[in-house]
């Protein structure tokens, strides 16, 4: 029980020391850096979920969507953007990612996912 | 072409331009001492180089999954599957006394008893044990393109390919069953398995075929489109040995059969390679992208 009791104190310990203090105060972060971080993060979700806009994020998206279909007809076959592609709705990250994962794996999913954001 | 499969193929085809040397020396002369040196020597090197790809290539695809994805299991089954093949060339060559350095006389010692010889062993290790691991292999893939609804449904003439399968599965249990009462070895008993083992890859071959047929002429469609491939000529190379063993086949054509099972195995080397072209495609800058505007 002493063990016991050692032990815990001891790791209840490194935790705490792990832990930020009470007091710390958050900085208030400046709004322009809030609004850019919000835009940056809609960008983001737009161009993952192929969800129309605005006329710059959908030329965004569709460079997005040439480019998955491209390598998706090298990699698989050219019947499957057709079949991955909603009603209407262009290929997306969204819809792509989970028949890539499965057959490529998580590694090389997230290559392929870097090199078809690359300068967007 | 992915520069693998390029590889593969191209020491297929050298491999066989030589062994066609052989094969049209032993037409005009009759005589099987240059065709027999080939398969004895170029052969037995041909599949163990072809086996030890399959089996590198395997495993290499199977370290590119993590161990909660599903494909993992699927690759490690696989690639099981392509050692089995290539410990059962290593057995039967070292049955055979090929094998240099003396590793023959290492790996002979440790069969016997349950076994007629270490020949025997390498078959059903070659065979049976390894088709038993791409079929779980094959069904685990088969199910994963099922969740994304790329099986195809099958036609007539795919059902009808099914029903002739299952009857001549049927047929060689009902051939095999009488005999157990002669009480042969258990190797012989097990390598009974190879034709129902077959039967059932054949079946996994057609549900496959379908999904490749609706996904297109991608590398991931050639991957399996390679295993549809090299079942169809293993049990092409089956239907030959069937043959032979009831005197349909004359004797050139005989010979003209054993060349069968180097394509089979350059085909399943030939998978793996597609597969690890899919994935390395992710990290090559070849790959010309649409630019931004």
């Amino acid at each position: 029980m002493k063990l016991l009791a050692d032990w815990s104190s001891g790791w209840l310990g490194r935790k705490r020391s792990g832990m930020p203090d009470r007091d710390v105060r958050l900085e208030t972060a400046p709004a322009s850096g809030l609004d850019d971080l919000q835009m940056r993060l809609n960008h983001w979700g737009h161009l993952w979920s192929a969800e129309n806009q605005s006329a710059n994020s959908s030329a965004a998206q569709q460079l997005v969507a040439e480019r998955l279909t491209q390598w998706i007809q090298r990699g698989f076959g050219q019947h499957v953007p057709g079949s991955l592609r909603g009603k209407g709705d262009q290929l997306s990250l969204a819809t792509s990612t989970p028949i890539l994962t499965a057959f490529l794996g998580r590694r090389a999913t997230r290559e392929l996912s870097r090199r078809v954001l690359r300068d967007i | 072409m992915p520069r693998l499969v390029r590889w593969i193929w191209l020491l297929l085809g050298i491999h066989l331009a030589i062994g066609m040397v052989a094969y049209a020396h032993f037409l005009v002369t009759g005589t099987y001492a240059l065709i027999s040196l080939y398969f004895l020597f170029l052969g037995s090197f041909y599949f163990l180089v072809m086996t030890a790809s399959e089996c590198i290539l395997a495993f290499m695809c199977r370290s590119w999954f993590d161990s909660d994805e599903p494909m993992q299991l699927a690759w490690t089954m696989i690639a099981c599957a392509a050692m089995a093949r290539f410990g059962g060339t290593l057995l039967r060559e070292a049955s055979n006394g090929q094998l240099p350095w003396g590793l023959g006389h290492w790996l002979i010692p440790h069969t016997g008893g349950l076994f007629s010889n270490s020949g025997q062993l390498g078959l059903l290790v070659g065979g049976p044990v390894s088709m038993a691991f791409l079929a779980i292999g094959l069904a685990r893939v088969l199910s994963i393109q099922r969740k994304f609804h790329l099986v195809g449904s099958l036609t007539r003439g795919d059902q009808a390919l099914l029903f002739l399968i299952l009857a001549f599965s049927i047929s060689q249990i009902a051939i095999n069953v009488p005999l157990l009462a002669h009480h042969p070895s258990l190797g012989t008993v097990l390598l009974w398995l190879s034709d129902p083992l077959l039967s059932l890859l054949l079946i996994e071959a057609v549900l496959v075929r379908r999904s490749v047929v609706r996904i297109g002429q991608g590398l991931l469609a050639n991957c399996w489109g390679m295993y549809v491939v090299a079942v169809a000529i293993t049990s092409l190379g089956d239907a030959t040995i069937w043959a032979t063993s009831h005197n349909l086949l004359s004797e050139p054509l005989t010979v003209l059969s054993w060349y069968i099972w180097f394509v089979a195995a350059a085909a399943f080397a030939c998978a793996p390679a597609y597969q690890l072209a899919a994935m390395s495609l992710t990290r090559e800058e070849i790959l010309h992208l649409p630019e931004t505007r």
